[in-house]
C-alpha cells in the first residue's frame, strides 16, 4: 500500500472507522500516525531472516551481503499472548521489528486502563528511537496480541554497525531518518486535520 | 510466581537449590583456576582485537582475517621469544655480570656511606640506618657474590688474545678481587661465618641449585598446558559473529532483555574505554621513559628495553614507576662508560639523572597521560586497587595480578549498571 501524503489519503490511512472512537481519544488519532506501517509494510512475508529482513522499511536499500550482516546481529525474541514486550515510563534499549503475528500498541488511560492505539503486523518496526539513543523513556506500551515473534536491534548492534560497516549504517541511519520524518509529517497532518474537523463541527 | 514455589517448601527448595549452585560454582572456579587466567587472557586478547577483525572484514572474509591476525600473533611470538634467548647471557656472561653488579653496588655504597677500609665506620646517614641496610646488602652480597668453583672458571674463562680485551680482563680481575676483599670485610665486621665458605671454600649454593632444574620441566609443562587455552580460546571467540551474546540473550526472560541490552553495553563500554586507556597510557609512558632515559644517557637499545619493560608494567597499578626504577638504577649502577647529552651528568651522579627522568616520565603520567587518556575509565579507590591486585596475585600468581583491575572494572560495571538498569525497568 502506497501512503499519500494528502487530506483524504491521510483520512482514510489513519482514521479507520472504530467502535470506540471517541472525541476523547484523540491521542490515539496521533499515536496511530506514529506506528502507521510505512510503505509496503503489510505485504509478503519472508522465508528466512536475510530475506524477511528485505521486506523492512529500515533495511529497504540493503544488499543481500548486508542483509546477511544484519541478520547475523538481531536477536529473535518470542513472546506469549498478552505479553507485553516494552512498557509505558520505562527506557527503551532495542528496535523491534515485527516477524511474526501481531502485536497491540497501547497507552496507559484514565484508571490504569490500556487505550489500544494501533495494531502492528509484518515486517512493521517499533522502538525505532531507542536503536540510536538509549534512555529515552517511552510514553506506550507494546503487548503480543497471540503468539508473537519479533526481531530486535540493541542500540550497541547498531553502533557496532556504524563502527565496522559505516556504508551499510548509513544506509539504515538514512532510511531512519526518512521513517521517522515521514511519521512526523503524518502527525503534524492528522493534527491539522483534526483541527480542521473540530473546527467544522464547531461551526455546524 | 507459581503457588507451590511461594510455599514455605518451595523457598526452602529454592535456597537450597541456590546454595547447591553456589557452591558448585566456587568448587568449578577453584578446580579450573588454573585455566581461569589463561582462558581470561585468551578472551581479553579477542576482546582487544575484535574490532581489528571487523575493519579487515570490509575487505577480507572474516576467516582469512583471523588466520592473519593469528600469523601475526605468532611472529609476534616467535621473534620476542627470540630475542628473549638471545638476550639471555651465556653462562661465562652471566659470572661477569655478577661480579660487575656486586663491584658497582659496593662502590656506590661505600662512596654513599662514606665508609671507611674497614667498612665498619661511615658518615651520619650510615649510622643512622646501618642496623637495617647491612643485612639487606649482607643479603643481596651473598646472591651476587662467585663461590670458589664459580670463581675458577671465571678466572679461566678470561680472554686475553688482544691488549683491549686483556685490560677489560685484567680490570674483571681487580673487580672480583675487590668484591672479595669487601665481603671479607662485611664478614669480620658482622662476625658471620656463613658468608665467608661461598667466597673461599663452601658450596652452599650447588646444593639448591641442582634442585631446581629437576622440578622445572614439570613445572614448564603444567604451565604450558595450562596456558594453551588461551590460543585456542582467542581464534574461537575472533571467529564468533555475535552468535555467543545472541545465545546469553536466548536464555534471558523477555521482561529482562532490554536490561539485559543496556547492561551488556555498558560493561562493553567500560571495558573498552579501561582497554583502550591503559594501551594508550602504557604506550605514552613507554615512549617517554625511552625518550628521557636516552637524552639522560642511556643506550637506545636498553633505553628500548627498559621503555618496553616500563609500558607493559604498567598494566599493574603502581608497577610501571617501580619497574622504570629498578631496570633504571640496574643500569645505572652496572654502567662504566656514560655519554649523555646533558653536560651535567657525570659516571658518578648517572644514576641520580635516571631516578630524575624516571620520576619525570612518572609525573607526566600522573598529571598528563593519566587525565587525558584514561579519563574516568576507571575509577577505582586505590585501597580496592591494592586488595584486588594482592588478592589476584596471591590466587591466581602475576598473571592474576595483571589481570585484577580488568576484572574489578568488569565487576563493578556490571553490578552498577544491574542495579541502575533493574530499577528503571522496575525489576528492583
Amino acid at each position: 500500500m502506497t501512503t499519500k501524503l494528502t487530506l483524504t489519503g491521510l483520512k482514510q490511512l489513519l482514521l479507520p472507522p472504530r467502535p470506540n472512537t471517541g472525541s476523547a481519544d484523540i491521542a490515539a488519532i496521533r499515536a496511530r500516525a506514529l506506528f502507521q506501517a510505512p510503505e509496503g509494510a503489510m505485504t509478503k512475508r519472508g522465508g528466512n531472516l536475510a530475506e524477511f529482513l528485505r521486506l523492512v522499511s529500515l533495511f529497504e536499500d540493503l544488499g543481500r551481503r548486508d542483509l546477511a550482516r544484519v541478520a547475523r546481529i538481531v536477536h529473535e525474541r518470542e513472546y506469549s499472548d498478552g505479553e507485553y514486550i516494552c512498557e509505558e515510563g520505562r527506557p527503551g534499549a532495542a528496535l523491534f521489528i515485527v516477524r511474526r503475528g501481531v502485536v497491540e500498541v497501547v497507552r496507559r488511560g484514565a484508571g490504569a486502563q490500556d487505550v489500544p492505539l494501533a495494531l502492528l503486523e509484518p515486517p512493521a518496526s517499533f522502538e525505532e528511537s531507542a536503536a540510536i539513543e538509549t534512555g529515552v523513556i517511552r510514553w506506550f506500551s507494546v503487548r503480543a496480541r497471540g503468539p508473537v515473534s519479533l526481531l530486535a536491534l540493541g542500540k550497541t548492534d547498531v553502533d557496532g554497525l556504524i563502527l565496522n560497516y559505516p556504508v551499510l549504517a548509513n544506509k539504515v541511519l538514512v532510511r531512519l531518518a526518512g521513517i521517522m520524518t515521514m511519521r512526523l509529517q503524518m502527525l503534524i497532518d492528522a493534527e491539522l486535520h483534526r483541527e480542521s474537523e473540530e473546527r467544522a463541527e464547531d461551526k455546524a | 510466581m507459581t503457588a507451590a514455589s511461594s510455599t514455605p517448601a518451595g523457598v526452602v527448595m529454592k535456597c537450597l537449590v541456590a546454595t547447591a549452585a553456589a557452591a558448585i560454582s566456587v568448587y568449578l572456579v577453584w578446580g579450573l583456576r588454573s585455566f581461569i587466567v589463561p582462558a581470561f587472557v585468551g578472551c581479553l586478547l579477542a576482546y582487544i582485537c575484535r574490532p581489528l577483525v571487523a575493519r579487515l572484514e570490509r575487505w577480507i572474509p572474516r576467516s582469512v582475517a583471523v588466520g592473519l591476525l593469528l600469523v601475526l600473533f605468532a611472529s609476534v611470538a616467535l621473534v620476542g621469544f627470540n630475542s628473549v634467548r638471545a638476550a639471555i647471557p651465556s653462562e661465562a656472561a652471566l659470572l661477569e655480570l655478577r661480579v660487575r653488579a656486586l663491584y658497582a653496588l659496593n662502590r656506590h655504597y661505600r662512596a654513599l656511606m662514606e665508609l671507611d677500609a674497614s667498612w665498619s665506620r661511615g658518615n651520619r646517614l650510615y649510622q643512622l640506618i646501618h642496623r637495617d641496610l647491612d643485612p639487606l646488602m649482607d643479603r643481596v652480597s651473598d646472591v651476587l657474590a662467585l663461590t670458589p668453583d664459580e670463581h675458577a672458571q671465571f678466572v679461566a674463562s678470561r680472554d686475553r688474545s688482544t691488549d683491549a680485551v686483556s685490560a677489560r680482563s685484567d680490570r674483571l680481575l681487580d673487580y672480583e678481587r675487590a668484591n672479595a676483599y669487601a665481603t671479607e670485610m662485611r664478614a669480620g665486621r658482622t662476625g658471620r661465618s656463613d658468608a665467608a665458605p661461598k667466597t673461599i671454600g663452601g658450596s652452599a649454593s650447588s646444593a639448591p641449585a641442582t634442585s631446581v632444574p629437576k622440578n622445572e620441566p614439570t613445572g614448564l609443562g603444567n604451565v604450558l598446558s595450562a596456558w594453551i587455552i588461551a590460543p585456542l580460546i582467542f581464534p574461537f571467540l575472533l571467529w564468533d559473529t555475535g552468535n555467543i551474546k545472541r545465545g546469553v540473550l536466548s536464555a534471558v526472560p523477555n521482561r529482562l532483555f532490554e536490561p539485559t541490552l543496556a547492561v551488556l553495553a555498558d560493561v562493553d563500554e567500560a571495558l573498552g574505554n579501561y582497554v583502550r586507556g591503559i594501551f594508550l597510557e602504557c604506550c605514552a609512558l613507554g615512549l617517554t621513559v625511552i625518550v628521557l632515559i636516552s637524552i639522560v644517557g642511556v643506550p637506545l637499545r636498553w633505553a628500548i628495553a627498559i621503555g618496553i619493560f616500563t609500558g607493559a608494567s604498567n598494566v599493574v597499578p603502581y608497577m610501571g614507576f617501580a619497574a622504570a626504577l629498578v631496570s633504571g638504577l640496574t643500569y645505572a649502577l652496572l654502567a662504566e662508560d656514560v655519554h649523555s647529552m646533558l653536560p651535567l651528568v657525570t659516571p658518578d651522579t648517572f644514576a641520580v639523572w635516571v631516578v630524575a627522568a624516571v620520576s619525570l616520565a612518572e609525573l607526566l603520567k600522573n598529571a598528563l597521560y593519566e587525565p587525558i587518556v584514561l579519563g574516568g575509565a576507571v575509577k577505582l579507590h586505590p585501597l580496592v586497587v591494592v586488595i584486588g591486585v594482592l588478592g589476584g596475585a596471591t590466587l591466581f600468581g602475576p598473571a592474576g595480578m595483571l589481570l585484577a583491575i580488568p576484572t574489578i572494572t568488569i565487576v563493578k560495571g556490571l553490578v552498577a549498571s544491574s542495579a541502575r538498569h533493574l530499577r528503571a525497568y522496575g525489576l528492583m
